[in-house]
Order: C-alpha cells, then sequence, then structure tokens
C-alpha cells in the first residue's frame, strides 16, 4: 500500500515557489517520505487552512505562526525551520552620516516601516524600540508601506519601499530585515546607495514549519527534512532560492518577543 | 589554534567586504573561527547579517579598540561554496616560452579519454565539473568516442588555421577583377560560382559535426570550427568574385545533385574521406589550376588564398582516415562502402559538366584563337588526368592499397566534390 503523501501548506509569493516545491517533491520521494504541497495565496488563508486540517504541516511566517498558535491554544508543533530562521534580526537603517546613538533620539522623527503584518519590518521594530522606551507610535511620525499584505513581508517589496523613502529624504529612519539588507547590499546595491545601519534588534527566530498537535507525521517528516543536505546536486538550486543551506529543528523559545508584540499591537484577537 | 584575523576597516558589505570575507573563509577549517575588524558597528551588523544568509555562524561582535571599531567572529561552516571534487595543488606554469599549444595544455590537464560521458557537460579541459547544473535534461552528445574523431597533429592544425586567417574584403586585389572581355568575363564567373556552390557543402559538413562533438574533445571542436570558418570565407570570396565583374552565371543542377549526396553522409569519418581526402583533395588542384590560368590577379588570389586553407582541411582528412584503418580493421571496407554507396546515387552524372570544362577552357584561353582555345583545352583535359593521379596518391597515403585506391578514385563524383 502506498503511504499518503504529507501535505504541505505555503503561501505563493513568488513564482520561484513552484520551482523549489517541485524541486524538492522527487527529493522527499527518494527519502521514503511522500510529500506533496498545496498553494495559497496568503498566511491567513493558510493558517485556516491549517486549522481546518486541509494541510497537515503550514511553511509560516513567525507572525503566521504566532497566529496559529494563539489559535491552537499553545499546543502547535514547531517541526523546523531554516538555518537563516534563527538569529534573525531588525535593523534601522538611516541616511549615511545620520545614524543615531540611542533609538529615544528617534523622537520626532519620521519612521518608515514595511507591511503592518510583517513581524521583522513593522510589528518587531515597534515593540523592540518600545523595549528602548521609543513609543514610536506616538513619539515618531510612522510612514507605513503597506504594500504586500497577506504575504507578511515575504515579497520584500515594502521593505525596499522603506528605502526609497529614506534615499529620497521621505522618512529619516526605516525598518526593515537585516537579511533583506544584506542581500540588497551584495546584489542590488543602488538600494542602499547613501544609507547605512544605525541599529540591530536583538534576534528572533522567523518562520517555522507548523502542524497540529494532532498530526502524528510531524516528527518524521521534519526528521528527513534535517538530512536534506546542501551537498546534494538534486535539490542545491532549490535550497538556494529557499534561502536555506541547512535545515534546523525548530522550538518555540525564539517567539516570544513576537507573541508578546502581536498582542500589545491588537494583532491577535 | 589562534583564529585566522581579517583587518577590513572601513569595507562595507556589497563595496568587497563580503569578498575578503569569504576568500579569508577558504583558508579557514570548518568549524574553524575567523575574526573580521571592521571600522563601525554598522558595518559589523551586515556583516552579521552576511555571515547568516552565507549559512555561517556568527559567534561574537564585540567592540575593539575606539572609534567604533568592532570585533566579529565568524564559524566557518561545513557546507561546500561548490559541490564536485577538491582542486588539485597548483601546479607548474605553462607557456614558459611564450607559446601556448594546445597540446601543452593537453600534457598538462589529461590525454583525450576514449570514451567521454555522453552526457557531459560543458567543462573546460582540466576544469573540475560541479554537479547538478541541467538537473533531468542532460545533454546526448553523439560524437562521444575519441578514436571516431581524431587525427594526429589535430590541435596543431587547428592552431595553424587560426595563424593564417585572411580577409575576403580587403586581401584580395579586386581592381583587377574589372576589364576582362565579355565572354572571359562570363567564363570566370561561370567557374567562380560552381566553386561558390561547392563551397557550400564543405561548409554544411563539417558545420553539422560541430554540435554533436562531445565536449572533452576540444582539439575536434577547434579544427572543426576553424574548417567551418575557413569555408565561410571561401564560399564569400568566390561569391564575390563571381559576381565582381557585373556577370551573373547558373548554380548547376548536376553539382547540386553530387553536393546533395555529400550532405547526406552523416558518419564522420566516412565524411571525412568523401569529403576532406576526395573532394577538397581534388579541388586542391583545381584551385592550383584556376590560379595558374586565371585571366585576372583578383581571381588568382582568391584562388590561392583558399588553396591554402584547403591543404589544411585535407591533411586532416588523410590523417583521420589512416588512423581510422590503423585502429579499426573494418574500417578500411566501411569506408569503401561508403564511397561506393554515393557513387551508386550518382550515377546519372557521366562526366563533368560541359559548361564547367568549357567555362575553365575559355578562362585559360589566351585568346581566342583556334591555337590557344586548344592548347587551353589541353590543359583541362591534363588538370582531369592530374586529379585522378593525385586522388590516388592521397587515397594511398590515407592507408589503402593501391588497387582500392584506384577504384575510390574513379568512383569519385565527375562533380569533382
Amino acid at each position: 500500500m502506498t503511504k499518503l503523501p504529507v501535505l504541505v501548506g505555503c503561501v505563493a509569493y513568488h513564482p520561484r515557489i513552484v520551482t523549489i516545491w517541485e524541486g524538492f517533491l522527487p527529493w522527499f520521494e527518494r527519502a521514503g517520505t511522500p510529500t506533496d504541497y498545496v498553494l495559497y495565496s496568503n498566511y491567513e488563508r493558510l493558517v485556516d487552512a491549517l486549522l481546518a486540517g486541509e494541510v497537515d504541516i503550514a511553511w509560516n511566517t513567525n507572525t503566521a505562526y504566532v497566529a496559529a498558535e494563539e489559535r491552537i491554544g499553545g499546543d502547535a508543533q514547531v517541526l523546523a525551520m531554516r538555518d537563516v530562521d534563527a538569529d534573525f534580526a531588525t535593523v534601522i537603517v538611516t541616511r549615511r552620516g545620520e545614524a543615531f546613538g540611542h533609538p529615544g533620539e528617534l523622537a520626532g522623527t519620521r519612521l518608515a516601516l514595511g507591511s503592518r503584518d510583517s513581524g521583522h519590518a513593522a510589528i518587531l521594530p515597534l515593540h523592540y524600540l518600545a523595549q528602548e522606551g521609543l513609543d514610536a507610535a506616538s513619539e515618531c511620525e510612522l510612514v507605513r508601506f503597506d504594500t504586500d499584505l497577506g504575504k507578511h513581508g515575504d515579497t520584500g517589496d515594502s521593505e525596499l519601499h522603506v528605502l526609497r523613502a529614506l534615499r529620497e529624504g521621505r522618512a529619516d529612519a526605516g525598518a526593515i530585515g537585516d537579511a533583506t539588507w544584506a542581500l540588497l547590499r551584495t546584489t542590488a546595491p543602488q538600494e542602499t546607495d547613501g544609507l547605512e545601519i544605525a541599529w540591530r534588534s536583538p534576534t528572533y527566530y522567523h518562520c517555522n514549519f507548523t502542524a497540529l498537535p494532532s498530526f502524528e507525521g510531524g516528527r518524521a517528516w521534519a526528521q528527513t527534512l534535517l538530512t536534506m543536505s546542501y551537498d546534494d546536486p538534486s535539490v542545491r538550486t532549490e535550497m538556494d532560492l529557499e534561502g536555506v543551506k541547512r535545515w534546523l529543528r525548530a522550538d518555540k523559545s525564539g517567539y516570544a518577543d513576537l507573541t508578546a508584540a502581536m498582542l500589545a499591537q491588537g494583532h491577535l484577537p | 589554534m589562534t583564529p585566522r584575523r581579517v583587518v577590513a576597516d572601513e569595507l562595507e558589505l556589497g563595496a568587497g567586504l563580503e569578498v575578503l570575507v569569504a576568500a579569508a573563509l577558504e583558508g579557514v577549517a570548518a568549524g574553524e573561527h575567523l575574526e573580521v575588524q571592521v571600522g563601525s558597528p554598522g558595518i559589523a551588523h551586515e556583516l552579521a547579517a552576511w555571515t547568516r544568509l552565507a549559512g555561517h555562524e556568527l559567534v561574537d561582535q564585540a567592540a575593539s579598540g575606539g572609534r567604533g571599531a568592532q570585533r566579529v567572529t565568524i564559524r566557518r561552516a561545513g557546507t561546500r561554496r561548490v559541490l564536485g571534487d577538491e582542486a588539485p595543488p597548483r601546479a607548474e606554469p605553462l607557456g614558459a616560452d611564450g607559446r601556448l599549444g594546445l597540446d601543452e595544455v593537453r600534457a598538462a590537464t589529461g590525454p583525450a579519454p576514449a570514451h567521454a560521458p555522453p552526457a557531459g557537460g560543458l567543462v573546460p579541459l582540466g576544469a573540475i565539473a560541479e554537479p547538478g547544473g541541467v538537473g533531468g535534461t542532460p545533454y546526448h552528445w553523439a560524437l562521444s568516442e575519441r578514436d571516431r574523431l581524431w587525427a594526429r597533429e589535430l590541435a596543431l592544425l587547428a592552431e595553424i588555421a587560426a595563424r593564417e586567417q585572411w580577409d575576403a574584403t580587403e586581401d584580395v586585389p579586386w581592381e583587377a577583377a574589372a576589364g576582362l572581355p565579355d565572354d572571359v568575363e562570363r567564363a570566370v564567373s561561370q567557374v567562380m560560382t560552381y566553386i561558390a556552390q561547392n563551397e557550400y557543402a564543405a561548409f554544411y559538413v563539417p558545420a553539422r559535426f560541430l554540435p554533436q562533438v562531445n565536449p572533452q574533445y576540444a582539439e575536434v571542436l577547434l579544427w572543426l570550427a576553424s574548417h567551418v570558418h575557413d569555408e565561410a570565407r571561401h564560399l564569400e570570396v568566390f561569391t564575390k568574385r563571381a559576381v565582381a565583374g557585373g556577370v551573373r552565371s547558373h548554380a548547376l543542377a548536376s553539382t547540386e545533385l553530387s553536393l546533395h549526396t555529400l550532405l547526406e553522409e552523416h558518419d564522420f569519418s566516412n565524411a571525412a574521406l568523401l569529403l576532406n581526402v576526395l573532394g577538397e583533395g581534388t579541388f586542391l588542384d583545381l584551385l592550383r589550376f584556376v590560379e595558374r590560368h586565371a585571366p585576372d590577379a583578383a581571381t588568382a588570389t582568391a584562388a590561392r588564398l583558399a588553396h591554402r586553407d584547403e591543404r589544411r582541411h585535407v591533411h586532416f582528412g588523410i590523417a583521420h582516415v589512416r588512423r581510422r584503418i590503423a585502429g579499426d580493421p573494418d574500417a578500411a571496407a566501411a569506408l569503401v562502402a561508403a564511397a561506393e554507396a554515393r557513387a551508386a546515387k550518382l550515377t546519372s552524372l557521366s562526366g563533368i559538366s560541359p559548361l564547367l570544362s568549357e567555362a575553365l577552357t575559355l578562362m585559360s584561353a589566351r585568346s581566342r584563337q583556334p591555337a590557344e582555345v586548344s592548347e587551353a583545352a589541353a590543359a583541362v583535359r591534363a588538370l582531369l588526368v592530374t586529379m585522378h593521379d593525385n586522388r590516388q596518391r592521397r587515397l594511398r597515403a590515407a592507408g589503402f592499397d593501391p588497387a582500392t585506391a584506384r577504384y575510390l578514385s574513379e568512383l569519385h563524383t565527375p562533380n569533382l566534390m
């Protein structure tokens, strides 16, 4: 009897998602863990699908995971994440020479943020600035770019708007993911021209594979995923597209800040 | 063990910092540390993010010295940036005497394999293939057997070809083509049109093999590319001479029939015999004749320049066929069968086209005086005899016994190519 495939739900934030999963599926088949995937247009639909049992596993952003965890009641299974998802950080960028000594100095300035459902470009920046004593929502003029709502910042589009606003003098400081910054610096340097990092937040976890507590195949599936090697030519292209060199076992320790931030900012019911 | 250390100062990400760090990490073993000294916290932050994206691990980031300088400590990951075998240690340099032949490169990188992987990628000599490039759609190189392609001095022939390139626009005294009497110009134009028509076949035959040759046989590729390029120039120069005097001539149907059978030959060695040894070999004599008897310097120059190239092509054909016959006891019979099969398709051709032999005669005759026309006609008849003699000589050089050489020469197309 053939095993039923494990069904993974993903959000189609870019056409490469199809390339990635079409490349991964034969690898899972060879690894003896048949897997299939379903695409959704946004993370709210993906979380709904997870809760409804339409998919076994959701490939969630951190924001989607926290929302799912809240609805599940704290018993969600967190199965795995990419190496880049551990130690993720938000950076506050300014024009060169305008870096501040302490985030408190941002009071009275214009602060650009990415999509309001992006953990790294909107929700966590406000949270970490508050920890530094700056209530940005009231003390700064927020310049929001809600360009890819539902994608939780995955497209990177709203972060490009943040940087453009800085370059063009429409904002004084802006929050983006540190990975976005590093990627643009090395592949599209014109986007960061004349800008520099002024501040870096504490680190947190980003995406993870989430399952309902009732799903029994989760551990075995994650165990298989962890054996996927960047030295395997059959998946190296797909791993590059996914931005992962090593899959890591995930836990819930990296989501406390985001959970607190989403509660405080009204993102959770 | 003390970690390796790199001083990057104000160098930023995107401006070279990642290049410096990646190069330094090449010299660090997996699990070992690299310390990078950078000039500001902002640079340290972006280096931290790059480190994670590159798959390495940020161990520490701390102030170091004054004025905002920071020290970033990175643990190198075990992942390899490129798959495939490790590169060997650096070897002795090549080209010490100021010239670097392909044979020296071949000697340094290993001999051409007898069997090259038919699905192999575009891997230059000496390079290490990284697996995974084309995934599900590998190549299928039809010509992946060395002995079916090779010839002695192959690389040298390709190099000579590169050195002896010429220019069909500037290297021919085109002004000399003007002013011939009408009947002489018509004769020259017909001969030139006939040669240009034949050069098309000499162009298409190697061109069709070119994309089938396994990339491991770089010498064969370079050779065929030079062959194709030579023929492109030949069809250029003879086309130009054919029309330069203002006359238009016929592309003959009998020539078309003969050339079509040449293009139908899909075996590399059979084509080397039929095109290089027999066809181009016969053309050596034709071109020499044209050079000697041309009524103008433009025609003579075109024939002389093309003759120099055709000599290489014939040399390759003889060397290849000789190697095939020496290495494979069945090869000679197969080659003879190919010549017989072609001849069987050309039974409707009973001799050289009268239009061509008359044009050669009128082109060569110094006047229309009967004595001079007779002399020219005798020269053309002598040319056909010379062609037959020289074909046999070349076939014997290629490894055929005298009787077979005579038989093959007689089977050869009356179209000459």
